[in-house]
């Protein structure tokens, strides 16, 4: 009785394989690699982010930079020029401070997409304890520090809470969160905030006691304290028992739930430190780098941030070392703005390009071709 | 000469290394044929060659004869040789007609899905199954995703039928229906290949048998004239001895008791007011049908699905009386709480960290490793590679080696070690043997009753009547939500049964 049945409907025998598909199948063989040594994966990482620059190199010669410019603006005036170094490891800091908090945040699942809001509360944060004089001159710079890593980290609660307590998307909230903050700092400038000395859309200048100081002839004192940021960044994830929390959080959160790892608590902390650096990033960039609450100054560190964690795979010192190469790209990128007329948003799309070229490489990471002959 | 599908000299490596070391399978229409093998030995894999899915380092693949070649699925369904996996390929959110079509595609969708629709029903007729074309999947119970997946197949064109363990997703009635239907298929003129590790099944639903070990085809014989110790001699290499749970210990006093427990999921009641108790030294069983609640009771003891109704108390070491109805997962484990979940890759592990990390996390809590500040991984490195070996777990090459590489088996023993380590006064089981071989599955009963025999109250929550029946000193029968029926030790499968499908 079942024969018929069985043998009904005749095969198939139509081929989607493509012809191309099937010429190159011929030529090379796909294999999943079971692990593959650290070397290796730097190495194809190092080739993604060279592969990614020589498309940016091309792009950038079609836009109207020479190619031998490209490496004497990248490379020799960047590196050689002191008054450009200067600048990379003014840049540094504030880009490792979103580097860091974008890695804690997405150690802990938790996308942060809402830096450029932090930063631009710890920025007003900041301000309005210039521009209010709270506190005595010696403790004003303290103040603001503090003022701008609560403002951010109160900030960053909001969606942190609704993520935890009514599973609110966090990558929507903290996104839409950038809009408030921003406008919210338009209506400053433009209004209450407004410099009476110039009637532009910036708060007065601070005075000198809110400024960081400098520390050496290349260096202010942001750069030493990210670093050991970095240091205690390292502490948490590598060292602590918290570290080895946020590590199961992110490998499988629902068995380390049932283990009894104090999830939200966790996720919470982290996300709040998260906060914290992205609004110390903010003060640093206000009170370090313009010396005043501006309408852009976060312009490009959320992205930015995001980048840095990516690149490092979350961990800290790595994260350093992308964000002293972003920060050498950003003052690049500022030079070819002023020679070449070239636009700022150059940047990040080379930032992007090079992103989707470590991406892409993760195939090569997973997989292995093997040519025949 | 009959039809047959040949596979010769098969041999596949995936790195270093070896899965399938010549191995060689033939089935002909008109029989059932069983590869019988311990996990890891190969089964699978060689099917998937049969499928076309693996393309072979060496080696032949044969019909009638004449050697094809497979690059992919759908040559193999061309020459028409069909694969029901062990997890189902089928879209959740389609109707079954929706998967088939998937599967056999038509020139048009419209006209393609009645005639699809009127397939299945000719299909669901002859094989006596009930399914209904217009079902989405994801509302079908296990048993009716199988049998979706086996049209399907049939529906291809399939001649050649090979099905991957499948009842280990059935209860014992629904694998008695499925492997009698199989029976049927085969003989209406098809040759069916019977991948499981059950022995009981292929001694009654095989013509043959080829019995796999270490990636290597071992012998073929005939089940009608091979005694089952001879089979599993093959299979296992040695005889293992299945643990056996000693007499009755005097009982202790009741050590956990639940009692009204009610719990909801999607707005459907769950728990409908379940209640028991386990004493020290005991093992209880629940025994039902899985999907009668048995998930959502182990979630809420485990601390991590609140209950609408009902309590939860455990007698402490001290003799006070705690409700722990609202207590956190880790408070539960601070008062001798050990859970072993049915779904260890989601609850049991992560993959991804290495094997001390999976290890010395259930332990870290109570300082064993260090405090806050910091975490001393010396420690938890030489505890579990003194886990690892009291624990018999084998593939760990190294501690810092992540859990994902190892199989099943050592995976579960993983589990074990960190759950027993601790010495546990309750120990939560959910099918710890699910999927596991005979030589796992004796461990992990070994531990369990050593758990008992260490003043542990043990409620083991199994599918599988058998481990129930050899490991409970009582066992509850679980139907919608509640215990409907209870029985001591010595217990009669028959009654077991019947109360499981009376109640239902």
């Amino acid at each position: 009785m079942l024969d018929e049945t069985v043998s009904r409907s005749p095969p198939s025998t139509a081929r989607s394989t493509s012809g191309a598909y099937r010429l190159l199948q011929g030529r090379f063989r796909l294999e999943v690699r079971q692990q593959l040594p650290v070397w290796q994966r730097v190495g194809i990482t190092a080739g993604a982010i060279l592969f990614g620059l020589v498309i940016c190199g091309l792009i950038l010669v079609t836009a109207g930079v020479s190619a031998s410019n490209l490496v004497e603006e990248f490379i020799i005036q960047i590196l050689f020029d002191p008054q450009n170094l200067r600048a990379v490891l003014f840049q540094a800091a504030p880009l490792i401070l979103v580097g860091l908090g974008a890695s804690l945040a997405f150690r802990a699942r938790f996308w942060n997409l809402g830096i450029e809001g932090q930063m631009i509360w710890g920025g007003i944060a900041a301000a309005a304890t210039s521009i209010y004089h709270i506190g005595p001159d010696r403790l004003r710079l303290g103040l603001m520090t503090a003022a701008a890593i609560l403002a951010a980290m109160l900030w960053v609660a909001i969606p942190a809470s609704l993520k935890l307590t009514y599973r609110v998307n966090e990558i929507i909230s903290t996104l839409l969160l950038n809009y408030i903050a921003s406008y919210f700092l338009f209506h400053l400038l433009y209004g209450p905030w407004k410099d009476p000395g110039d009637s532009f859309p910036h708060s007065s200048q601070f005075a000198t006691v809110e400024r960081l100081p400098d520390i050496g002839p290349h260096l202010n004192i942001a750069l030493p304290l990210a670093i050991s940021l970095v240091a205690l960044a390292w502490w948490l994830l590598h060292v602590s028992r918290a570290g080895l929390h946020l590590k199961f959080i992110h490998a499988n959160a629902s068995m380390a739930q049932v283990l009894g790892v104090p999830i939200k608590t966790a996720t919470f902390m982290a996300v709040l430190l998260s906060g914290a650096l992205s609004g110390l990033s903010g003060l640093v960039i206000v009170s370090g780098m313009e010396g005043r609450l501006t309408l852009g100054f976060y312009e490009g560190y959320g992205f930015s941030g995001i980048l840095i964690a990516f690149l490092a795979r979350n961990d800290p010192i790595s994260a350093t070392i992308v964000a002293f190469l972003v920060a050498m790209l950003f003052i690049a990128g500022q030079s070819l703005q002023i020679f070449y007329q070239i636009p700022f948003s150059m940047v990040e799309l080379i930032q992007a390009i090079i992103v989707m070229c470590v991406a892409a490489s993760e195939f090569f990471v997973r997989h292995r071709l093997h040519w025949h002959s | 000469m009959t039809a047959a599908l040949e596979l010769r000299g098969i041999r596949k490596s995936f790195g270093d290394f070896l899965v399938l070391n010549d191995a060689d399978f033939t089935v002909e229409i008109g029989s059932v044929h069983a590869l019988l093998g311990e996990n890891g030995a190969g089964k699978s894999s060689l099917m998937n060659v049969a499928a076309g899915l693996y393309c072979p380092d060496a080696g032949s693949v044969n019909i009638d004869g004449v050697e094809i070649r497979l690059s992919g699925p759908r040559d193999a369904k061309a020459h028409r040789i069909g694969m029901v996996h062990q997890n189902f390929k089928l879209v959740k959110r389609f109707t079954v007609a929706e998967n088939v079509l998937l599967a056999n595609p038509r020139p048009s969708t419209r006209v393609g899905l009645t005639e699809i629709e009127a397939l299945i029903r000719r299909h669901a007729e002859t094989l006596g199954f009930e399914i209904d074309p217009r079902r989405q999947v994801s509302t079908l119970s296990v048993a009716e995703q199988q049998r979706a997946e086996i049209i399907k197949v049939l529906i291809a064109g399939a001649r050649f039928l090979i099905l991957d363990e499948p009842s280990a997703v059935l209860t014992d009635h629904e694998a008695e229906r499925l492997l009698t239907t199989v029976r049927e298929i085969a003989q209406a003129g098809a040759a069916v290949v019977l991948v499981t590790h059950k022995l009981s099944e292929v001694m009654r639903f095989a013509d043959r048998v080829t019995v796999m070990r270490g990636g290597r085809t071992l012998a073929m014989l005939e089940p009608k004239s091979t005694s089952r110790e001879d089979l599993t001699m093959l299979t296992v290499g040695t005889t293992i001895v299945a643990p056996r749970r000693s007499s009755r210990p005097a009982r202790g006093s009741p050590r956990i008791s639940v009692t009204g427990l009610e719990c909801a999921r999607d707005g459907r009641s769950m728990l409908a007011g379940t209640g028991f108790f386990v004493h020290s030294e005991e093992i209880y069983g629940i025994a039902g049908v899985g999907g009668n609640g048995q998930g959502e009771l182990v979630e809420a003891l485990m601390g991590v699905r609140l209950a609408n109704a009902g309590t939860v108390a455990i007698r402490h070491e001290d003799g006070r009386t705690i409700d722990v109805t609202h207590a956190s997962p880790a408070m539960r484990r601070d008062l001798g709480f050990a859970v072993i979940p049915a779904d260890r890759e989601a609850l049991g592990l992560a993959g991804s960290l290495s094997v001390a990390e999976n290890f010395a996390i259930g332990q870290i809590h109570d300082g064993r490793y260090g405090s806050w500040a910091r975490v001393n991984r010396t420690k938890m490195r030489d505890d579990t590679a003194t886990a690892v070996d009291a624990f018999d777990i084998h593939g760990v090459r190294s501690t810092l080696q992540r859990a994902s590489l190892l199989s099943g088996g050592n995976a579960q023993k993983l589990v074990l070690a960190r759950e027993f380590s601790r010495n546990p006064s309750i120990v939560i089981a959910h099918s710890p043997t699910r999927g596991l071989d005979v030589r796992a599955c004796a461990a992990v009963h070994e531990r369990v009753l050593a758990a008992r025999a260490a003043g542990a109250a043990v409620l083991l929550i199994s599918e599988d009547l058998d481990e129930i029946l050899g490991l409970c000193d009582r066992v509850g029968v679980m139907t919608r939500g509640r215990i409907v029926a209870e029985f001591e030790a010595p217990i009669d499968r028959q009654m077991v049964g019947r109360a499981m499908v009376d109640h239902a």
